[in-house]
């Protein structure tokens, strides 16, 4: 093995750490009834305190690691969905979070719903609930954290329903 | 004032222009105005600071051929209706934001959801539809079939 | 001074923002200087369609629907849709079950203005109140759990009645809960009239008198701190609010320390009421059977909601499914008093300015937008949240 290889490969499992252990997320709400999105404040909260994973709760997409969305996807809101995904810096990761989230929940059918935020952006975590509570939101995070310290986050996953809704 | 003197109060005021009364519930009366005369009407209740604008609601009646504009004014428990129908092709009713300036998120609100006309409301931008929903298409004509993704567009 | 040429607007776009702010909407604001001279709404980011949504489902499936209209205020809808129903349907539900629709529905205004005080803290830069009023906030959320199943999202309506019973086990735990509650309201209550921060940014801001909360038609809190006496439980009474009678709160200076105080003193009313709910339950059923095709016919269902009067008009054709259900929601009334209360405000204030009227946006929508004319500034609500913290503590105010 090269100097350089060693050296890359260092690299990589310090970047990795320090992904996994402290993670800055941004929240974005694509139409929600704000269940979801009160759960999620809820974790903050000293009950819950999500800040003990070194999860932290900041406004800029710029800066963020972890989207967590909620909301079935307005179609007003799926402009800014993107543009949020987009200014997110790699490697990125989403939760979805909420039975909207995943699938448009109880407005699947809804005109100006898209139903569900995989048709828009790619996701890697959902948490079903209506809204789920803060204790599986938690549990939602602290799998994915693990997944990325384990190395088994590859990035840019496309799921089915994406790959299908952008086949033109 | 009882409920029932308070809608007595509010049929009065605006008896010069009923073409129709009737009384739905125990706490509700009615009445049928024509759009000419549905800002008098407005401008008479307000004038006697009889209740507040509740709401506004449209409903379509294709059969009639008709879109009616159901003018809510709520004073404790008495709920007087004003009803205005117009038709469809050309839904057109004067505004009352003149008289009531909240009215103008309400009136906002049916022009976009009935393809009402509301004549003079100070503003017409859309309140709750996207940008690029289509002209034209109200949604909550009975017209309108939604399908999923129906008005949404491939990502 | 600013010359004509000078006016600036701000862009202030709809996008991330601190989980504290719920949701997206759309403000525009016209700034010259630190003045605010001009404002609208565009709403439009929670749009789902629900009103026509009724139209294709049953009425046991948009009993569902509507609970969803919004996560905080779940069991107010649902109130008032099942009243409408049970009105329309000529079958009202047995007394213990209107009795536990208010229990629920006390409860739920609890939550509700818990977490309103504590996301209003935090847009004052209190964090320190938002931690400690969610804190306590978790209390009635386990109560409510307790007693419904789930924390938010209750479900606890059916047409015709409830889905379950409070027993004597239960009524001593919210008992218990409420004891601690309001020993911990009454500390807020006292925060609210002293921190001298707080109130440096609620004393005299945002001033609406009584002429003018009438003229623009707002309700609820909103209403009552500007000296309305508008409260639909009491005005209007419902489900078994007249055996149950609620004690007006009302204020009249009309700022933003007004609309805090009423909001607290509702905490401490809801507290008398519920107990006073517990001490005297009526016997008997929980609910009666309703037919699948509802009788032809209009309704109006008023409820008060914890932001004010919600507003459902529900018409029946005779069938299994209503032809028209129409929901105003008690924010759409009071962001009208916004557009117009910012106006000769700073910019700094007009953060609690907004959340004064407790905007809910899933029961509307909301952004905010503030556009320039000589370049585009982008500013997140996060930055105009914490610009405003700073005006004030830079003593710029």
């Amino acid at each position: 093995m090269s100097m350089e290889s060693i050296w890359q490969a260092a690299l990589a499992e310090i970047k990795t750490w320090a992904r996994a252990n402290s993670p800055w997320a941004v929240h974005f709400n694509s139409g929600s009834c704000n269940g979801c999105d009160i759960e999620i404040l809820a974790t903050l909260t000293p009950r819950y305190d999500l800040e003990r994973f070194g999860i932290k709760m900041q406004g800029s997409p710029r800066h963020a690691d972890i989207l967590i969305c909620t909301g079935p996807v307005t179609r007003q809101a799926r402009e800014r969905l993107r543009r949020i995904y987009e200014q997110m810096p790699a490697p990125k990761y989403v939760i979805a979070v909420g039975s909207c989230a995943i699938s448009g929940g109880a407005f699947y059918d809804c005109y100006n719903v898209e139903g569900g935020i995989d048709r828009v952006i790619p996701v890697d975590v959902y948490v079903p609930g209506c809204p789920p509570r803060p204790e599986a939101i938690i549990d939602g995070m602290v799998k994915l954290l693990q997944q990325i310290q384990e190395g088994k986050r590859a990035e840019g996953d496309v799921s089915p329903q994406l790959q299908e809704a952008q086949t033109p | 004032m009882s409920t029932e003197s308070a809608l007595q109060t509010a049929t009065q005021l605006t008896a010069a222009w009923a073409k129709a009364t009737t009384t739905p519930e125990a706490n509700r009366v009615d009445i049928s105005v024509a759009p000419s005369d549905l800002h008098s009407a407005v401008a008479a209740l307000h004038g006697a600071h009889w209740g507040y604008l509740a709401a506004i609601t449209g409903l379509d009646s294709p059969t009639t051929n008709e879109i009616e504009l159901l003018y809510h004014f709520c004073q404790d428990a008495a709920v007087f209706t004003l009803r205005v129908s117009v038709p469809r092709d050309d839904a057109a009713v004067p505004t009352i934001c003149d008289v009531m300036p909240s009215a103008s998120l309400f009136e906002r609100e049916v022009m976009e959801m009935f393809g009402a006309k509301i004549i003079g409301t100070p503003d017409t931008a859309r309140l709750v539809l996207p940008d690029d929903w289509e002209e034209g298409v109200y949604p909550l004509r009975k017209d309108f079939v939604p399908t999923p993704d129906a008005q949404a567009t491939k990502v | 001074m600013h010359t004509h040429a000078e006016v600036e607007k701000f862009v202030v776009p709809i996008g991330p923002q601190h989980p504290a702010l719920k949701e997206p909407g759309h403000f525009e604001f016209t700034v010259d200087g630190e003045m605010v001279t001009h404002a609208s709404v565009r709403l439009g980011y929670v749009h789902r369609g629900i009103e026509k949504a009724t139209e294709q489902r049953t009425w046991v499936q948009d009993l569902y629907l509507l609970e969803r209209i919004c996560g905080i205020c779940s069991h107010t809808h649902a109130t008032a849709f099942v009243l409408g129903v049970e009105k329309l349907a000529g079958i009202p539900a047995p007394p213990r079950a209107q009795a536990i629709r208010v229990l629920v529905a006390e409860m739920e205004r609890i939550h509700s203005h818990l977490l309103w005080l504590g996301v209003a803290a935090h847009e004052a830069g209190f964090d320190t109140l938002f931690m400690y009023t969610w804190r306590d906030r978790e209390t009635i959320m386990d109560l409510l759990e307790g007693l419904t199943g789930n924390r938010v999202n209750y479900s606890a309506n059916v047409l015709g009645g409830v889905k379950f019973d409070v027993d004597a086990e239960q009524a001593d735990s919210i008992r218990r809960g409420l004891d601690f509650l309001q020993e911990r309201t009454e500390h807020y209550l006292e925060v609210i009239r002293r921190d001298e921060m707080f109130l440096r940014r609620t004393r005299g801001i945002g001033v609406m008198t009584q002429a003018e909360a009438d003229e623009f038609g707002v309700v609820g809190p909103t209403a009552r701190a500007s000296g309305v006496a508008r409260d639909i439980r009491i005005q209007a009474p419902y489900a078994a609010y007249d055996a149950y009678p609620v004690n007006l709160v009302v204020e009249h200076a009309g700022d933003l320390e007004a609309r805090f105080i009423v909001r607290v003193r509702e905490l401490l009313e809801s507290y008398r009421l519920i107990r006073a709910i517990l001490d005297a339950l009526p016997e008997g059923e929980l609910s009666k059977k309703l037919p699948r095709r509802i009788k032809s016919g209009e309704t109006i269902s008023r409820v008060e909601a914890p932001r004010g009067e919600l507003f459902y008009f529900i018409q029946s054709g005779g069938g299994d499914k209503p032809t028209r259900v129409k929901v105003r929601t008690p924010t759409l009334c009071n962001l009208a008093s916004v557009l117009t209360l910012v106006i000769g405000h700073q910019l700094a204030d007009v953060p609690m300015i907004l959340v004064g009227v407790d905007p809910c946006f899933s029961c509307n929508d909301r952004a905010v937008v503030l556009k320039s004319e000589r370049d585009e500034k982008v500013w997140a609500w996060e930055q105009l949240r914490q610009y405003g913290i700073d005006f004030y503590r830079k003593g710029k105010a």
